[in-house]
Parts: structure tokens; C-alpha cells; sequence
């Protein structure tokens, strides 16, 4: 396990050295940031001006060594559009990011394990073709519309809670539901099917008739077992809401992380872009690393070195 | 299996409380006092469609930054409402020769941190912003030479040449005193932090992408500041911000764009407010040889074609003004015979394209943005449509807004390219130097001998009345010749609770002791 963990962080250096190479291009490709910051009327030697001023004029291999070389000193550049150091700004995007991941989990697990489950045992059921038809309405509902709609019944109408910010619990609710019911609608399908499978396996026929209570069954034998490809799904849905959920920030007006990428993109802001990425791609490695850690807890058979 | 299912829940429950409790204290929302009957309403709360990107007022270069800068930081001039320069922090001035200026400021101002405020200041602020290329605002200010301050309340401004528009300058974003000690002492990072002006609202916090929060500075050297606290909140999504307007969350939200129009005209509480912008959205036409557009019959054709009344009406639903310049009534040197204003002949445009030889039609390339202005794409298809109707053929090109840019600012466009253009000075010299040889070279390749001259003698042309006289020329010659065809004037929209009095100004910006209580 050591050995398997070791590994995998060694992994870790390549990875990012091609991500960071790839969004320079990208970045690089995209076309001049100073033509976004000033202006329409400004003349081309204003342009130019500013294109000297913030090195914007140099080769690209010269731009990209030396960001390289800043890179392994830990400075990922200032930023051109807040003038400020570009990894602070995406850090202290962190804990709204992370709230709203948390909050929009846990809506997905209340929602999806009492349904998945309920569902799979109620198999063909009126109640399970209703959890199932919920789902797929579920998951295809567009987040910016639930969200809007959202918005308008229960913070406008109702005025149960605020329209947009971030503060109070109250403020995560709407955002946090608006993300977390397309994950609740895949993890409860996924559960259900997984525990399909598994109620007709023949240990679960013997627990039962060896006289093992209902919930004993369905809890202890058979939902453990159900897991991995809960967890899976979990892991990959972790992965995307620590990268941002994009539009229920800007639906929600939630200052995360998705919001400032995307910000930095539009003005192609490279040094905010690269930070950011290069958080995210951290994140994402960590939280595939603790996926297969959790696999191990739940099924010990599986065996890393 | 239950305990790991059980740790799993109880440990997201445990940091959502964790993370939501850490950043508990950012419930000092604004509007917290909004609605509460008995106690008279103290903060004010702005929305707007971004939010700010530093606090460095020199290197900002934006309507929704001078917003809060505006009411933070103090300027020599200022506008009023209606656009007339007033001294701000300046007592008395006069014009020692051509070139120099001498200033005397108002005693008793204070910044912040309650140092005074002295001509130090004064020169060590337009000192940073002549001199440092990096920032936004630099390329405003290079025509002033030196500054000197000549006592602790005397301040002495040298241009290089004759510079009518100078009080219009130091009226203008970027021309901010910041505090020269406090400044030297902290540096810029840590200046951006708690940054420090003599405007009658202090900073009090930013978090980015969400609100930046302003308290009245009681001790500001002008009128006392009408509100406590407030708060201008970034809200990109319209829907939400007019949500926040529906319950009291927010006074003001700017930006409202046509789709919700009648949604906010519809609710009692709020309303919808139209003001006027410096920004006209044109059609730049290529001049340059070999081009279908060199043609003047060819030019006045497409202007005869296209209906700016009927763009207003029907896809702006009246909230523009067709004009015939590029400098609206209100900035210094308009041409009121070419406001509100448009001409449309559709009969007379088939007779000059067959006059011109193109009695079969023509066919050019018509780039224009998409979602850069509001119903921008919109309009472009309805000019396109319009000028086929005339017999033009028109590959219509419409990019998105950064694809765009590129397009214009590398000059690759073809006949015509459709722009919105504002004026940061209010100074026709701002607007009509896109009609020199210089500043036209690439892109309409347009050049006339008499505004050329026109131009450089306004610029250095200290008698207004002459000055104004001599742009008002050059919009006449620039409607005959038609570089640039003008659509219309576009308009500002803002939501408004029906719990404050707002007016909107031509600079859009919002002083928020303007504002008042109904």
C-alpha cells in the first residue's frame, strides 16, 4: 500500500508539468489578453505600451521558460486583471468552493440512499418506476433552469431563503440543492442497480433464510456490497465540484473557484488560469487517491501492491 | 458498514458547519436593515452585472470600478449631473500661460486614516499614473508634462502644448488622489488591502465576486454622506439580480437587459430606469482602395438602407437615440443637428448601388460581436437584412465577443465591422480622433486634409467656444463622407426600488449621496 501510494504521488509531477504545458498553449493560442483590458478605442501604441509593460511582448518559448522557471519557485505570475499574485486569489476561492462541494454532497446522499435503496427493494413497483422516472428528471434538468426556478419560487415567492450570496447556511440551501439533485439522481439509479444485483445473489438468499431481519439483509449484507460503484460515481462527482460548479456560481452568485476560471479564461488571464488548474489538478489527484483508499475500507479483498 | 456510512455523513454535515461557520461573519450583507419597518433605512445596496478587479483606481479602467471609486477617492474636478466640470478639491485655479496651471486646495480635507491631504499628494497621484506604462489609465494622462506642488496647497500642472481637455482630465477615472505616505509606506499589495481615500465613503471590505462594502466617512470635507453603509454586490446572472431587487435584497441593479424589461416594469416595488451612455454602436466602413466601400455611393447607399429608427424601436423597444455622430448630446463639442437624428431613403439607396455600378447587387463581409453589447447579434441581423433588401449581399460574420476584439483590434476586418464606441472624457476629442490618418490607418483607411487639420488645431485650442465650433465641423464632414455610420446612442438600463430616488447620469456613474430615500 505504501509502495502504491508512493507511486501514484510520483505521478503526480508529470501529470501537472502536461497540464500546465497544455493550458499555456491553450492560453497562448486564445489570442492577446491586452486587447480585452483596454478599451475599443484605445491606439496601438497604448496596446503595445501595455504589452511591453507586462512582458506580453517576449518569444513564446521565452514566455513559457520563464514561467516554468517561476513555477518551481512557487509564483505562478501576477495576474493582469486583478494586479495581484495570482495563487493567493485562487486559494481564498477554496472555502466557498469547498462549502458549496460539502453541502451539495450531502443534499445528494440524503436524497439518493433512502430512494436507491427503497427503490430497488420495491422493485417494478408504482413508488420504484417513480423514484426512477424522478431520477431521469433529475438529471436532466439543466442546472442554471432549476436553479432560476429555484430562485423564483422559494427566495422570490416564498422568500424562504436569499436569492444569491454567500453567508449564512441559508445561503448555501438553494445553491447546494440546485447542484446536489443531478448527483442524487445518478448515485439513486446506481444504487438501485447495484443493489439489484446484488438482493438475487445467493449469500443474500442464505442470509435470509438463515432468519436474518429484513433491514439487517438490505443494510448489512447487501448495501455494503452496493458501494463501490457508488463511491466511484462519488469520487468523479467530488472531482467536479471542487473544479467548480461554473453556472450554479454564476446563477447563485457564489464566489468559488469555478467563477474566478472562468473569469480568467474570458480575459485570458494566464497566471490565475495556470493557478487555478494547477489547484484543481491537486484536488483531483487527491480526491481519486482517497476513492481507491475507500474502495480498500469497503471491500478488503481489494489489494494495491 | 452502517459506521462507515455513518462517519461519511457525519463528517460532510461537520464541514459544511465548519466552512459555513468560518465564514459566518460575512453576513454583514447589505440590505440587512431593507424593508424593516419603524427603522429608517441606512445602507444602500448596488448590484451590478461584474464585479470590481482591483482597488487600485488607476488601473481600473472600468464603468463598474469607477462605481465605487467614484465615492472612495477624491478628484481635483468632478462632473456634475450634468456633465459641467466642478472643482472638487480645488478651492480656485488659474491658467498662468498656455502650458501651466496652478491649483490651490481646499483646506481641512482629510484622507482616511485622517492625514491631510496636501499638493504632495496631489503630484505624487498623477505623477504614478503619467509615468507607470503597466496601468490602465496611463495612456490618458501622457500629454501632462510635469506637476510641481508649489506649497502644502498650491499644486502647478505643465502640459506639453496648449491641452483644452486638461480639467476634463483631472476629472476623469485614473486622476484619484491616493495618499502619497500611507501609499509609499504600505506598497501597492498592501495599499489594495485597506486601500485609503478622501472621498466621503470609506473601504471596509472586498470579497471578490461577491461585495464590496463602503462606510460614510463622517469626516469628508463635503456635503455629509447620505447613507451609513454601502454595499455594491456582483451578481453576473440578470435574473438573480432582479430577484434580489423583487426582495428588497438589493436598491439598485444595473444592467437590466431587454429580456427582463418588462418583468421589472410589471412588479409593484420596482422600476425600471432608462439613462443615456456616451456608447454609440456604429458601422466602421473601409475606405481603402479597392474595396467595395471606397465607393462614397456605395457608402451613403448603406446608410440610406439601414432604418435606425425602426432597429430602436422594435429591437431596442425605444430605448435608444438614432444619431448621425459619434458624440452624443452632453459631451463637450456635440453636434445637436446630428442628434436624434437618421436618414433612410431605401429608393434612393437601389438608385446610387446602380448608379455605382451595381445595379446587380454586391456582395461584402459584415463582421459584428455577439453578446458583447446588449442585442448586439440582433441588431447585426436586422442591419444585414435591412441592407439586403437594398440589394447588398451580406456575409454576416458575427464572433463572440473575445473572437471579435481580435478581428478589430488586428484590423483584419473586411468592409464593415459593427462597434459600440464610448467616450471615457466627455470630450469630442476623445471620440473624433479615430477620424485622423493615424488613428484610421488599417482599419477605415479614412483621411480628409481639413479634418485632419481641424483636429490638431481643436486639440490645442484653449477658447471652447472655437473648440467646440471645430468639432462640431468635423462631425459634419465625418456624416458626409461616412466613415463610420452611425446606428444609435445606447441606453443604460437600471431596476430600481421604489424606495429610493435615482438618477441616472450620462457617465453612469452613481455618486451614491445622490441617491436618496422617497
Amino acid at each position: 500500500m505504501k509502495k502504491y501510494l508512493l507511486r501514484r504521488f510520483l505521478q503526480i509531477i508529470p501529470v501537472l508539468f502536461i497540464i500546465t504545458f497544455v493550458v499555456f498553449v491553450l492560453v497562448y493560442l486564445a489570442g492577446d489578453p491586452v486587447s480585452l483590458m483596454l478599451p475599443e478605442d484605445a491606439s496601438e501604441a497604448d496596446r503595445e505600451a501595455l504589452r511591453e509593460a507586462l512582458g506580453l511582448n517576449e518569444p513564446f518559448v521565452y514566455q513559457y521558460f520563464h514561467f516554468i522557471g517561476d513555477l518551481i519557485t512557487g509564483n505562478f505570475g501576477t495576474s493582469f486583471r486583478y494586479n495581484q499574485e495570482a495563487l493567493p486569489l485562487v486559494l481564498e476561492r477554496l472555502p466557498a468552493t469547498f462549502e458549496l462541494a460539502a453541502a451539495s454532497m450531502l443534499v445528494a446522499i440524503i436524497i439518493a440512499i433512502p430512494l436507491g435503496i427503497y427503490s430497488a427493494k420495491k422493485r417494478n413497483s408504482f413508488i420504484d418506476l417513480f423514484i426512477t422516472g424522478g431520477s431521469v428528471l433529475g438529471k436532466a434538468m439543466p442546472n442554471f433552469w432549476l436553479g432560476i426556478m429555484l430562485i423564483l419560487l422559494l427566495a422570490v415567492n416564498y422568500q424562504l431563503f436569499p436569492v444569491s450570496g454567500r453567508g449564512s447556511v441559508m445561503h448555501m440551501v438553494l445553491p447546494a440543492i440546485t447542484l446536489g439533485t443531478g448527483i442524487a439522481a445518478e448515485m439513486t439509479r446506481l444504487i438501485r442497480s447495484s443493489m439489484l444485483e446484488i438482493l438475487n445473489q445467493d449469500y443474500i438468499r442464505t442470509a435470509k433464510s438463515k432468519g436474518a431481519s429484513e433491514m439487517s439483509v438490505v443494510f448489512k449484507h447487501a448495501f455494503r456490497n452496493s458501494l463501490i460503484p457508488v463511491v466511484t460515481i462519488m469520487g468523479l462527482q467530488v472531482s467536479h465540484l471542487v473544479s467548480g460548479a461554473l453556472i450554479t456560481e454564476t446563477v447563485f452568485s457564489w464566489p468559488g473557484l469555478g467563477l474566478l476560471l472562468v473569469q480568467a479564461v474570458n480575459g485570458r488571464d494566464m497566471a490565475v488560469v495556470q493557478a487555478a488548474v494547477f489547484v484543481i489538478a491537486i484536488l483531483v489527484i487527491v480526491v481519486n487517491l482517497l476513492t481507491d483508499i475507500v474502495y480498500r475500507v469497503l471491500d478488503p479483498r481489494i489489494n494495491y501492491s | 458498514m452502517k459506521k462507515t456510512l455513518n462517519y461519511l455523513i457525519v463528517f460532510l454535515l461537520i464541514s459544511v458547519i465548519v466552512v459555513s461557520g468560518c465564514s459566518s461573519n460575512t453576513e454583514s450583507t447589505g440590505g440587512n436593515d431593507n424593508g424593516k419597518e419603524g427603522s429608517e433605512k441606512t445602507s444602500l445596496v448596488i448590484a451590478q452585472s461584474a464585479d470590481i478587479t482591483t482597488l487600485d483606481p488607476q488601473n481600473s479602467l472600468s464603468t463598474n470600478g469607477d462605481r465605487v471609486f467614484r465615492n472612495m477617492f477624491s478628484r481635483l474636478f468632478s462632473r456634475d449631473s450634468k456633465m459641467e466640470i466642478q472643482p472638487e478639491l480645488v478651492e480656485k485655479y488659474e491658467n498662468i500661460d498656455d502650458v501651466t496651471w496652478q491649483f490651490k486646495l481646499k483646506e481641512g480635507v482629510t484622507f482616511h486614516n485622517g492625514d491631510p491631504l496636501t499638493a504632495e499628494d496631489v503630484k505624487f497621484s498623477l505623477e504614478r499614473v503619467m509615468n507607470d506604462e503597466s496601468l490602465k489609465e496611463y495612456p490618458y494622462f501622457t500629454q501632462i508634462k510635469e506637476v510641481n506642488s508649489i506649497d502644502e496647497l498650491t499644486v502647478e500642472i505643465v502640459t506639453d502644448g496648449p491641452m483644452p481637455t486638461l480639467l476634463r482630465l483631472l476629472a476623469k477615472s485614473g486622476a484619484d488622489v491616493i495618499p502619497k505616505k500611507y501609499f509609499e509606506e504600505m506598497g501597492l499589495e498592501e495599499f489594495q488591502k485597506n486601500p485609503i481615500g478622501s472621498g466621503p465613503y470609506k473601504y471596509v471590505d472586498w470579497k471578490r465576486d461577491d461585495r464590496v462594502v463602503l462606510e460614510a466617512y463622517n469626516d469628508y470635507f463635503g456635503d455629509k454622506p447620505k447613507w451609513k453603509e454601502v454595499v455594491v454586490r456582483a451578481i453576473p446572472e440578470s435574473s438573480t439580480r432582479v430577484g434580489e431587487l423583487l426582495t428588497g435584497g438589493v436598491d439598485i441593479a444595473t444592467d437590466i437587459p431587454p429580456n427582463e424589461w418588462d418583468r421589472v416594469n410589471g412588479e409593484s416595488g420596482i422600476s425600471l430606469i432608462n439613462g443615456d451612455t456616451t456608447r454609440v454602436m456604429l458601422l466602421m466602413l473601409r475606405h481603402t482602395e479597392g474595396t467595395v466601400t471606397a465607393d462614397p455611393k456605395v457608402r451613403e447607399a448603406i446608410d440610406l438602407a439601414i432604418n435606425e429608427q425602426a432597429i430602436v424601436d422594435s429591437v431596442l423597444k425605444g430605448t435608444a437615440v438614432p444619431v448621425q455622430s459619434r458624440v452624443p448630446e452632453g459631451v463637450l463639442g456635440s453636434n445637436p443637428d446630428l442628434y436624434d437624428s437618421y436618414a433612410y431613403d431605401l429608393e434612393k439607396a437601389k438608385k446610387l448601388l446602380a448608379e455605382a455600378g451595381y445595379k446587380d447587387g454586391l456582395e461584402l463581409t459584415f463582421t459584428a460581436p455577439k453578446g458583447r453589447y446588449p442585442l448586439d447579434g440582433e441588431v447585426a441581423q436586422l442591419v444585414a437584412s435591412m441592407l439586403g433588401e437594398a440589394g447588398i449581399k451580406v456575409n454576416l460574420q458575427l464572433l463572440e465577443s473575445s473572437a471579435f476584439l481580435d478581428v478589430y483590434n488586428s484590423k483584419s476586418n473586411k468592409e464593415l465591422i459593427m462597434i459600440g464606441l464610448a467616450d471615457g472624457l466627455l470630450d469630442a476629442s476623445y471620440s473624433l480622433v479615430h477620424y485622423t490618418k493615424e488613428r484610421a490607418a488599417g482599419q477605415t483607411d479614412y483621411y480628409n486634409e481639413e479634418v485632419e487639420k481641424l483636429f490638431h488645431d481643436a486639440g490645442r485650442n484653449l477658447n471652447e467656444d472655437e473648440r467646440v465650433k471645430q468639432y462640431q465641423k468635423i462631425q459634419e464632414i465625418v456624416a458626409e463622407e461616412r466613415p463610420h455610420i452611425f446606428l444609435f446612442q445606447q441606453g443604460a438600463n437600471y431596476g430600481v426600488s421604489d424606495n429610493v430616488q435615482f438618477e441616472p447620469r450620462l457617465d453612469e456613474v452613481i455618486n451614491f449621496s445622490d441617491i436618496t430615500l422617497k
